[in-house]
């Protein structure tokens, strides 16, 4: 008897002593997570997009509710107005561990912080504490750019990168927000609590108090985000009072994109999408109608589509197919090249007819005449002798040059979920075997020399390209400058991630000139005629069947020193100098307050 | 001088002067041990509810000064009075059993009807039941016509046990009904009752253990309880919860344990009734292996003691008593320090003259005054 009580003893507190002891430690040791205050975001100067407020929320231990819990949600319902089957619904979740406060109202006011503290038996288990949530002192401003932050999902707890996160942590969702979530979430904090087996807690350790996030300074400039919008929404609001040649009705113009970048850096200073949303609908939760229209409704207000669609970008690309036939020995500076009505490929036994897009023949023109008027005929014709040189040397040259400019990659910009584009070549070609049964034809490479056909882009890397134009360089565009943590120095800078492009300086002068007369003379002369501005800019516009044409326009300016690459972009807006010019003409003249003289907008040119 | 040297003589007969003094320091510092634990046990709480942390363990101590004065009583009279009175003290014990079960007198918990409200104290009949019983067992056991027992006597004394163990063991009580049935069978060793009676009597008893889960008398809880024993692993965690709280407090003690008032288990009251049946949970987490084993000793001790005592008896009644009340206490040891320590199922049956608790106290005292009475008077 004694023998087996003492050999069990001995087993049980001196063998396995240890892992009791650890068992009894984690017993009564309860540790709780306190939320870092996110990270504030602010524009280049400063200026707040997005900070923290404080909202006053209820929660309820269900721990601590008790026998009470029917008398307590019926006092809490008739001081928040919310029927007690409701609160009790709310209380139904498994998100929280039954010692964790669960929220089951938000921003209530401030009398019922004060009714509870008076009646505190009424209230068993009830806390109303002060919750900081994202605040938007700018509305709706660049809220394709900040993103929205939400309770993290299923998906994204399960994901390596959100280790440390628990089932009701917010994360962000979109914008910077969620490429810099790291960062602006911050170190939750620990408070650790001896806690008996009733769970009262008994003595509080010293508490590791949470480290705010970062702070992240975007190199926006609100200022500017602001006309950008503005005028993006104005210019998509005219164009829908334009008819529209080819189909007689007026342009849906549906949605549309602005890229401002600088090009020395590469540093993102507005860019807008339309249509867009209300991020702070997100901080209390959404309806049901607003849930519909975010994400189920056809206006897609949620994507920003300066870099997560893509477009044909039409003849705002042929500033790098004109570089590419020069560089390829296709073409010289000095050389003049037939522009006729129409080109047929040579041995081209389909019949395929490629128009000039006004039908014209203009004659012999020099590579910056053919931009300035937008000649397409002598870009087939550059299409085609790449075609045939392909087919000696099997080296792509076209698609590679026009690769040398960002294009058919996403350009790395600091926003998720960005689109790579297209430059269709063999490999596209390859992985496309149904809409390409013959295989390799001469078509793709006429196509893509003017920015058409299976050639696509986002408006955000048609600003990068013209960038690199602007200043010789190809930058990786960025929105987020510098990240600084709480006391204010600086952790990480970002930008000036720029490498050379292979052209000289007398071929990229040659094209800014080239590019400056479609404003003074060229396709988006009439649009840029009454402004006393400086731009080196190309039209585009690119079909898109069954669909309106996607209007582009491409600016530079000042073109003499650059300071601003301009891009718009607008879906179903018809000829390039007919909407998204006179956005970007309206952008630069309210950036440098140059008023224009007239509207003189709506002309129609490519 | 031959009246002075018979009075010397008488003098050295006094009973007093041949009290045992082993077995009361040894009572004492159980008591004592008690008196610590049960502080550590009861005070945190007791501070939590805004109460006098001394509470307990001052009751505890009212219950061990009233003891002293009830082993001065036990040790006074001749203890042969009881062999004339056990069949009125046997009828007495039978008659509150049944009077415990009415609803009005007796009180009930978790469907269990066991013990008297008497002025905030709880009388529970049926840790006197045991005494009675062993009185009963004696007194019969010491008037057998034949030198060993027939079969007709094994049936009369099983008729006897058989009446109080079933009212204790329908209250339920099971515990209380394990330790009854020990002793009984104990008894009927010691008095000779051949092995082939006694394995019979075993065969009935499982019989009637098989005959109680099949009608229904085991409540669930307690069905639970040696589930969790039997199959630990598949046992639901809140089931089990009492078992892995003592072990985790037991064994968390280590060598020499986390030190008086230190235990992280016992002050954070992880361990259900920690001041009462799971008292050695406290000795075994502040102590460690090395006061655990000192425990053990003392109750070893305790058990010499009380065996010695059976044997030096001048009469069958007093060997017979004095093995009851050796039986009793060895089994409660067991049956509760293997229950702490998972290598006997949960009954709740309370650690002789450590675990708090007023009936149960008073009881064991009643045996150790009964002890020290045979001892007092073991010449003839």
């Amino acid at each position: 008897m004694f023998v087996s009580l003492s050999t069990r003893l001995w087993f049980l507190q001196v063998l396995a002593g240890p892992q009791h002891e650890r068992d009894a430690r984690d017993n009564s040791l309860r540790t709780v997570a306190t939320d870092a205050l996110r990270g504030d975001i602010v524009d280049s100067q400063g200026r707040r997009l997005v900070h923290n407020r404080i909202s006053l929320e209820v929660r309820i231990n269900r721990d601590e509710l008790g026998d009470q819990a029917e008398a307590t949600l019926a006092n809490l319902s008739e001081i928040l107005g919310i029927p007690a089957q409701e609160l009790g619904k709310r209380l139904d979740t498994k998100l929280y561990y039954s010692y964790q406060p669960v929220p089951v109202a938000e921003f209530v006011p401030e009398e019922v912080f004060f009714k509870v503290r008076e009646e505190p038996e009424k209230f068993k288990g009830v806390e109303v504490v002060e919750q900081s949530v994202r605040s938007y002192p700018q509305g709706l401003l660049a809220a394709h750019l900040v993103g929205w932050v939400g309770q993290i999902n299923a998906e994204e707890l399960g994901d390596p990168r959100f280790a440390g996160y628990g089932p009701s942590d917010l994360v962000g969702k979109s914008g910077v927000e969620a490429t810099y979530e790291r960062w602006l979430r911050g170190t939750p904090g620990e408070e650790r609590f001896l806690v008996n087996s009733d769970g009262e807690v008994l003595r509080e350790f010293d508490p590791k108090p949470p480290e705010p996030g970062h702070e992240l300074q975007l190199s926006l400039d609100l200022d500017v985000q602001r006309i950008v919008e503005d005028e993006l929404k104005a210019g998509i609001m005219r164009a829908r009072t334009v008819i529209d040649d080819s189909t007689g009705t007026n342009l849906a113009a549906n949605a549309g994109a602005v890229v401002v970048i600088d090009p020395n850096t590469g540093g993102i200073v507005a860019m807008a999408s339309w249509p867009t949303f209300r991020p702070s609908w997100f901080v209390k939760g959404l309806t049901e109608g607003q849930r519909f229209k975010l994400f189920e409704s056809k206006l897609a207000p949620m994507l920003n589509r300066a870099t997560q669609i893509t477009y044909g970008p039409g003849s705002t690309f042929k500033p790098f197919v004109a570089l590419a036939s020069l560089k390829e020995g296709l073409a010289t500076l000095g050389g003049y090249y037939d522009c006729p009505a129409e080109y047929v490929h040579p041995n081209d036994t389909s019949g395929t007819i490629f128009h000039n897009w006004d039908g014209h023949n203009s004659g012999s023109l020099s590579i910056a005449q053919g931009l300035k008027v937008s000649c397409d005929t002598q870009y087939y014709k550059w299409g085609s002798d790449f075609y045939f040189k392909d087919a000696r040397t099997n080296k792509q040259e076209l698609q590679r040059r026009v690769k040398q400019w960002g294009f058919g990659r996403p350009s790395g910009v600091d926003l998720p979920a960005e689109a790579s584009g297209t430059v269709p070549d063999r490999n596209y070609v390859g992985d496309h075997r149904t809409r390409y049964p013959d295989g390799w034809i001469p078509g793709i490479d006429i196509l893509l020399a003017i920015g058409a056909g299976e050639m696509k882009a986002t408006p955000l890397q048609v600003a990068q390209a013209y960038a690199a134009i602007a200043s010789g360089k190809l930058c990786r565009p960025h929105l987020v400058s510098r990240i600084e943590d709480g006391a204010g120095s600086v952790a990480k800078r970002i930008g000036g991630a720029c490498r050379r492009i292979p052209y000289t300086e007398t071929e990229l002068n040659y094209i800014r000139e080239a590019l400056r007369s479609v404003t003074t003379g060229g396709t988006a002369s009439s649009v840029f005629a009454p402004c006393s501005l400086d731009v080196a800019g190309k039209t585009g516009t690119a079909e898109r069947p069954p669909f309106q044409d996607t209007s582009w326009f491409a600016g530079i300016v000042p073109a003499e020193r650059p300071k601003y690459v301009v891009v718009a972009t607008v879906e179903q807006g018809g000829f390039g100098a007919e909407t998204a010019a006179p956005i970007v003409r309206n952008i630069m003249s309210r950036i440098y307050r140059t008023p224009c003289a007239g509207p003189a907008l709506g002309e129609t040119k490519d | 001088m031959d009246l002075v040297a018979g009075r010397v003589y008488a003098d050295e007969r006094r009973p007093i002067r041949h009290i045992d003094g082993a077995l009361l320091l040894v009572t004492a510092i159980l008591l004592l041990l008690g008196f610590f634990l049960i502080y550590s046990a009861t005070n945190q709480t007791l501070i939590q509810d805004r109460l006098d942390p001394f509470l307990r363990v001052n009751k505890q101590m009212v219950t061990a000064a009233i003891g002293i004065v009830v082993i001065l009583v036990m040790a006074t009279f001749d203890y042969r009075f009881l062999k004339v009175y056990a069949g009125f003290i046997y009828a007495g014990m039978v008659v509150t059993l049944l009077l415990v079960r009415i609803p009005f007198l007796g009180s009930s918990a978790a469907g269990a009807q066991r013990w008297f409200e008497v002025g905030g104290f709880q009388i529970t009949p049926s840790e006197f039941a045991k005494l009675g019983l062993i009185v009963m067992l004696a007194a019969s056991l010491s008037e057998l016509k034949h030198a060993l027992p027939t079969i007709q006597d094994v049936i009369r004394l099983c008729g006897v046990v058989v009446l109080p163990l079933l009212l204790v063991f329908t209250q339920p009580d099971i515990g209380t009904s394990i330790v009854m049935v020990a002793i009984a069978a104990g008894m009927f060793l010691v008095a000779g009752v051949s092995g082939r009676h006694l394995a019979a009597l075993v065969v009935i008893c499982l019989v009637l253990i098989a005959a109680a889960f099949q009608l229904g008398v085991i409540k669930t809880y307690q069905l639970d309880r040696l589930r969790a024993f039997i199959d630990r692993e598949n046992t639901p965690a809140d089931v089990r919860y009492n078992l892995d709280q003592a072990e985790i407090a037991v064994g968390s003690g280590g060598l020499f344990g986390q030190g008086y008032l230190h235990g992280r288990q016992t002050t954070l009251d992880y361990v259900p009734e920690q001041h009462t049946d799971f008292i050695f949970t406290v000795a075994g987490e502040e102590f460690g292996f090395v006061g655990a084993v000192f425990v053990l000793s003392l109750y070893a001790l305790l058990l010499w003691r009380s065996i010695r005592i059976a044997f030096l008896s001048k009469d069958p009644f007093g060997t017979y008593l004095a093995t009851g009340i050796a039986i009793m206490f060895a089994v409660q040891m067991f049956v509760n320090i293997g229950m702490v320590i998972g290598i006997m199922p949960i009954t709740g049956i309370p650690l002789p003259l450590v675990s708090y608790g007023g009936t149960a106290t008073m009881a064991n005292f009643v045996a150790v005054g009964l002890l020290l009475n045979i001892h007092m008077r073991r010449f003839k």
